[in-house]
C-alpha cells in the first residue's frame, strides 16, 4: 500500500465526485494512518476485536476488485436525473417521427425481454425497471404510445407480483417480489386500460386508412393522424405497434381474469390467451420489416440483440443491463411467453373439480412439464383462496367427500372436529407444497411426513380411547366410529401418498446413483404396498357404508362408477408396485451374482446411504417396522430363479388391458399406461437375456436408463 | 440467501479420476504448514474459480482448521498443483465437516489428485469426531459428482437455481458409520469462530 505524504496542511482537493465537506462532516485523508497501521502488522496478524473475528472478516470486500466490487463498473451517471439531463431517455425519442416510432418499438421489445428475464429469476430492479421511462413515468405523458405501453406494463407487473406474493412460497427467496424503492404504481394506473384502448383505437383507424389508401393506389398521409412521416412505411409501423400494444392489453386481461375469485374468469382468460398468442405471432412477423428499416451501423451483434430491429434501445441504464447475466434475445422472450401462456391456459381449462384425488392428480400432471414460478403461483392461488378450495369448498367438506361419507358433508360437528381441522390444514399445505418447484417441493414433502404421521398416531389413540380395542368392523358400529375409522385410513393413505411422491421425485431430481436404485425401488415397493392396502380399505369401508344404508339402485350406479375409478387407480398403483419390485429384485440379483451396482465403501457402507436417503421416512415410521436390515435381508436373498418365477413384468402385461379400458377417455392416463407397458416389456426381455446368459457372466453389461418413464428404469443389456 | 458462487468451489477438480496414484510424475501431499502456503492456495483457487474470495476468507479456513487443508505438489518442480480447503464444527446438533474449496490444475486432472486431497481431509474429519461431511456441487459437474459418489457421498438435496447463473446445485452428504457407543469421539478442532451455518458464505 502506497503511503501518501500528506502531512502538509494543504491537502489536494477531493475529486468532484466526492461531496464536499459540510456540517455533517469534514473529509480528511486517512492514507498515512492506514500505511502506519499496515507497517505495524506482521504477515498473518489480524486485528481481532470482540465483534470482529475471522468469520466476520469474510464479509470484507476488496475495493476496486471487479470480482467483488460491483460499483467498479459504475454508471457514468450518479443518478437518474443526471442520466436524463444527459439525454439518455429523450422525450420524444427522436424529433424525426419515423425514428421516434422505431425507437419506441425498440423500447417495447427490450422491455419484453426484461420482463421474461424477470420472470425467469431476477429482480425487477435489474430488469424491467432499468428503463428510465418506467422509473419516471410522468415524463412520458406527452408521448401517448410510450406512456400507454409503460403504464399497462407496470400495472401488469404489479398484478403478477400480487399473485406471487399471495402464493408466498418463498422458494425463489423473494427475488421475484423484491420491489422496494421502485415506483410500482400511481393513481393513473387504474385507467391504464382506457388509455391503452384509445391509443389502440387511433392506430387502428390509421391502419384502416392506410389499407384503404393502398387499395386506391394512393399513398399520402393527407388528412390522417399519421404515426410518422413516411407514407410507404406507415402501414407496417402501424402493424408493428398494434400487435405489441394488443399483446399487452390481452396479457393484462389474462392476469386480471385469472385473479377473479372462485375461478370465475377462467373461460374469458382462455380467450385472451388465444389473442395473446396471435399477437405474439404478429410480433415475430414484424421482425423482418423492423430489421430492414434500421441502419445497419447501429445494430448490435446478433447474440446480444433484444430488439427486433437489432438496434440498442434508448432509455435504459446500460451499465445495469450489462450486469445482467444473460440478455434475452426477442426469440427467447417470445418463447418464454408462449410457454407461459400455454401453462396458464392449462390452468384455465381445469374443470374446478372438487374431488381431492383429482385435484392432486391435476397438480402432479401440471408439474410434469416443469412450469415456472408465475404459472405455478397462479395455480396455487386458484386452488387455495381464503382457506377454501377454489375459494368455495371448505376443506372439511373436501375431506368428508373423500371419505365417501356423503351424510357428513356440511355436518357442523365434523367440521369442528379438531382432527378434521388439522387435516384440513395439512391438505392446504400439501396443495401449496405441490405447487412449488420440485427441488423445494421434495424437501417440504419430506418434512410434512412428520405432521401426517403425528396425526395418524393421534387418531389411532383417540379411536382406541373412544371405542376400545374392538377390531370388528361389521358389528354395532355407530356412525361416529365409522367416520373416525375412515378418517384414520384416509390419513394413513395420504401419508403413504406423500412418501411415494417423495421417493419418485428423487428420480426426477437425479438424486439417486445407479448403486442406490435397488434400495429406492425396494422402498417404493414397501410404500406402495401400504398405499394400496389403505386405498382398498377406504373403498371397502365406503361400499360397506352404502350397502348398510340400503341405497337405491340409481345411487349404486354412481357408487359403482366411483368404485371403478378407485379400482383403476389401485390397478395403476399395482403396476407401479410390480415394476418397483421387479426392478429392485433385478438390481439385487445383478449385485449378488455379478458384483455390479455395488456401492463403494471407503468411508461408509450401504447402510449409511440407506439411512440418509430414507431418514425422514424412517424417523416418521412411514411405514413402520422398516429398517436397513429388512432391506438387506430381502436383497441378499434375491436370486435369478425367483425373479423369473414371479416375473413381475409379465404380471403387468396382464393388468394393462383392463387399465386401457378404464382410461379410454383420458389421454394422459392412457399415455402413462403405455409408458408402463413399454418399461415392463423392455425389462421382461432384458430379464430373459440375463437369465439365459447367466447373471454372473463377466461379459454381461447391464445399465439402467430412464428412456420410457421418468421414475421406472429400463434395463439395457450389452455383451462386451 | 443466494450463493455468490458461479461455479462450485468444491468441485473444480473435475475430469475422470484414475485409480489413485499419479501417472507420469510423483505428487507430494502436504498438510497446510503456515503463511508460506497461503499464497499458493489463493492463487490456485483464484485462477480456477470465478468465486470472489477476499484473503480473509482463506485465512478463516486455514487458521482455524489448518489440519483440514492439504496441498499437492508436483515433485519434479515443486509446483503447487492442487489444494483442498475445509472446515468443521457444530451444525444443528451434529458435528459436521464442510468442504469449501477443491482445485486441481487442469493439466494434472484425471490422475486421482483431487480424490487423494479430499480423502486426506475427510480422514482427519473422521478422526476428529465428525459425524458427517457436506458440500455443494453444480448439478452439471459430472466429475465432482463422480468423485464424491465414489467416496460415499449421496445427493441429499437439490437446490434450485443455487448459483447466480441459474444452475442448480446438489447438497452432497457423507454419513460416517456410527461409532461404537463405548468409545467417546475424539474432538480436535476449534470452533471458536464457527456458528450454526450451512455455508461459510453466509
Amino acid at each position: 500500500m502506497e503511503a501518501r505524504s500528506s502531512s502538509s496542511a494543504a491537502a489536494a482537493p477531493p475529486p468532484p465526485s466526492i461531496p464536499s465537506s459540510s456540517d455533517q462532516g469534514v473529509w480528511a485523508d486517512a492514507s498515512p494512518l492506514l500505511a502506519a497501521a499496515c507497517r505495524d502488522l506482521q504477515d498473518g496478524e489480524l486485528v481481532h476485536g470482540e465483534n470482529f473475528s475471522l468469520f466476520a472478516a469474510m464479509s470484507a470486500l476488496e475495493i476496486m476488485d471487479p470480482k467483488m466490487d460491483s460499483g467498479i463498473e459504475r454508471s457514468r451517471y450518479n443518478s437518474i436525473e443526471e442520466a436524463i439531463e444527459d439525454g439518455v431517455a429523450p422525450i420524444p425519442l427522436s424529433l424525426d417521427r419515423t425514428l421516434d416510432v422505431q425507437r419506441s418499438i425498440d423500447v417495447m421489445d427490450h422491455l419484453f425481454s426484461c420482463e421474461a428475464t424477470w420472470h425467469k429469476g431476477h429482480t425487477l430492479a435489474q430488469t424491467v425497471f432499468t428503463c428510465i421511462y418506467l422509473m419516471r413515468m410522468e415524463r412520458t405523458s406527452s408521448h401517448a404510445v410510450l406512456n400507454s405501453f409503460c403504464r399497462i406494463l407496470r400495472a401488469t407487473c404489479n398484478a403478477v407480483i400480487s399473485v406471487v406474493s399471495t402464493a408466498r412460497t418463498h422458494e425463489e427467496e423473494d427475488l421475484f417480489t423484491m420491489s422496494f424503492g421502485l415506483p410500482l404504481r400511481d393513481e393513473g394506473d387504474e385507467k391504464c386500460l382506457s388509455i391503452l384502448n384509445s391509443v389502440e383505437e387511433t392506430i387502428s383507424r390509421q391502419l384502416r386508412a392506410c389499407k384503404a389508401q393502398a387499395l386506391s393506389k394512393k399513398k399520402t398521409l393527407e388528412g390522417l393522424e399519421s404515426l410518422q412521416d413516411n407514407p410507404d412505411l406507415e402501414e407496417d409501423y402501424c402493424r408493428a405497434l398494434l400487435c405489441r400494444l394488443r399483446f399487452r392489453k390481452h396479457f393484462y386481461h389474462v392476469v386480471m381474469c385469472m385473479r377473479k375469485p372462485h375461478g370465475r374468469g377462467l373461460e374469458l382468460a382462455r380467450k385472451h390467451v388465444a389473442s395473446c398468442l396471435t399477437e405474439l405471432n404478429l410480433m415475430l412477423k414484424s421482425r423482418e420489416f423492423l430489421k430492414s428499416q434500421s441502419s445497419t451501423t447501429l445494430q448490435q451483434g446478433d447474440g446480444n440483440c433484444t430488439t427486433a430491429s437489432g438496434c440498442q434501445p434508448v432509455g435504459f441504464d446500460v451499465t445495469l443491463n450489462s450486469r445482467l447475466l444473460s440478455p434475452t434475445p426477442p426469440r427467447a422472450a417470445i418463447r418464454y411467453f408462449e410457454r407461459l401462456l400455454h401453462d396458464l391456459d392449462v390452468i384455465c381449462a381445469s374443470s374446478l373439480d372438487p374431488v381431492l384425488e383429482n385435484v392432486l392428480h391435476f397438480i402432479v400432471q401440471f408439474q410434469k412439464t416443469v412450469p415456472d414460478l408465475v404459472p405455478r403461483a397462479f395455480l396455487q392461488t386458484l386452488l387455495v383462496q381464503d382457506g377454501k378450495l377454489y375459494g368455495e369448498h371448505l376443506f372439511s367438506d373436501v375431506i368428508s367427500r373423500a371419505l365417501s361419507l356423503p351424510d357428513i358433508i356440511g355436518d357442523k360437528e365434523f367440521q369442528m372436529n379438531e382432527f378434521v381441522v388439522q387435516l384440513g390444514q395439512l391438505v392446504v399445505n400439501l396443495i401449496k407444497i405441490l405447487c412449488t418447484n420440485t427441488a423445494w417441493q421434495r424437501r417440504k414433502l419430506g418434512k410434512s411426513l412428520q405432521d401426517w404421521s403425528t396425526i395418524s398416531i393421534q387418531l389411532e389413540l383417540a379411536l382406541k380411547r373412544e371405542f376400545g380395542e374392538t377390531r370388528n368392523v361389521l358389528q354395532n358400529e355407530n356412525m361416529c366410529m365409522r367416520v373416525s375409522k375412515q378418517l384414520l385410513i384416509w390419513t394413513q393413505e395420504h401419508a403413504y401418498w406423500v412418501a411415494f411422491r417423495f421417493l419418485t421425485l428423487g428420480f426426477e431430481l437425479d438424486l439417486y446413483s445407479p448403486g442406490e436404485y435397488c434400495m429406492v425401488y425396494w422402498y417404493m415397493y414397501v410404500v406402495l404396498t401400504k398405499l394400496i392396502e389403505k386405498m382398498q380399505l377406504r373403498v371397502l369401508a365406503s361400499s360397506e357404508t352404502s350397502r348398510r344404508k340400503g341405497k337405491k339402485k340409481k345411487d349404486h350406479s354412481k357408487d359403482s362408477a366411483r368404485d371403478i375409478t378407485f379400482s383403476s387407480s389401485c390397478l395403476l398403483l399395482q403396476c407401479y408396485l410390480l415394476l418397483s419390485e421387479g426392478l429392485s429384485m433385478m438390481l439385487a440379483v445383478l449385485r449378488n451374482e455379478s458384483r455390479s451396482f455395488q456401492l463403494p465403501s471407503i468411508f461408509n457402507t450401504e447402510q449409511e446411504r440407506f439411512m440418509q436417503h430414507f431418514d425422514l421416512l424412517l424417523k416418521t415410521r412411514v411405514p413402520e417396522h422398516i429398517s436397513f436390515y429388512s432391506f438387506e435381508e430381502s436383497s441378499s436373498r434375491a436370486g435369478i430363479s425367483d425373479l423369473v418365477k414371479y416375473n413381475f413384468f409379465k404380471e403387468i402385461q396382464k393388468i394393462v388391458p383392463s387399465l386401457r379400458g378404464s382410461f379410454a377417455s383420458e389421454p394422459e392416463k392412457l399415455a402413462e399406461v403405455r409408458r408402463i407397458e413399454q418399461v415392463a416389456e423392455h425389462n421382461r426381455i432384458a430379464l430373459n437375456i440375463i437369465n439365459q446368459v447367466g447373471a454372473g457372466e463377466p461379459s454381461l453389461r447391464v445399465s439402467f436408463e430412464f428412456t420410457h418413464h421418468p421414475h421406472f428404469a429400463v434395463a439395457v443389456v450389452k455383451r462386451s | 440467501m443466494s450463493s455468490a458462487a458461479s461455479s462450485s468451489p468444491a468441485a473444480a477438480a473435475g475430469g475422470s479420476e484414475g485409480s489413485g496414484g499419479a501417472e507420469g510424475g510423483e505428487i507430494a501431499y502436504v498438510s497446510y504448514g503456515g503463511e508460506q502456503h497461503l499464497p499458493l492456495v489463493m492463487s490456485l483457487v483464484d485462477e480456477e474459480l470465478s468465486e470472489p474470495y477476499s484473503i480473509f476468507t482463506y485465512r478463516y479456513f486455514v487458521y482455524l482448521w489448518p489440519q483440514l487443508t492439504f496441498l499437492a505438489f508436483d515433485a519434479r518442480d515443486g509446483k503447487c498443483v492442487g489444494t483442498v480447503v475445509c472446515k468443521m464444527g457444530e451444525h444443528r446438533g451434529a458435528f459436521r465437516g464442510y468442504i469449501a474449496m477443491l482445485v486441481v490444475l487442469k493439466p494434472y486432472r484425471g490422475r486421482g489428485i483431487a480424490t487423494e486431497l479430499v480423502t486426506r481431509s475427510i480422514r482427519v474429519m473422521m478422526e476428529s469426531g465428525c459425524e458427517e461431511v457436506t458440500l455443494e456441487a453444480e448439478v452439471t459437474n459430472k466429475g465432482a459428482l463422480a468423485l464424491y459418489g465414489r467416496l460415499g457421498f449421496i445427493r441429499a438435496k437439490r437446490l434450485y437455481r443455487y448459483y447466480l447463473n441459474g444452475v442448480d446445485a446438489f447438497r452432497l452428504k457423507l454419513l460416517f458409520p456410527r461409532p461404537d457407543p463405548g468409545l467417546p469421539p475424539m474432538m480436535i478442532g476449534n470452533d471458536r469462530d464457527d456458528q450454526k451455518m450451512d455455508s461459510p458464505y453466509l
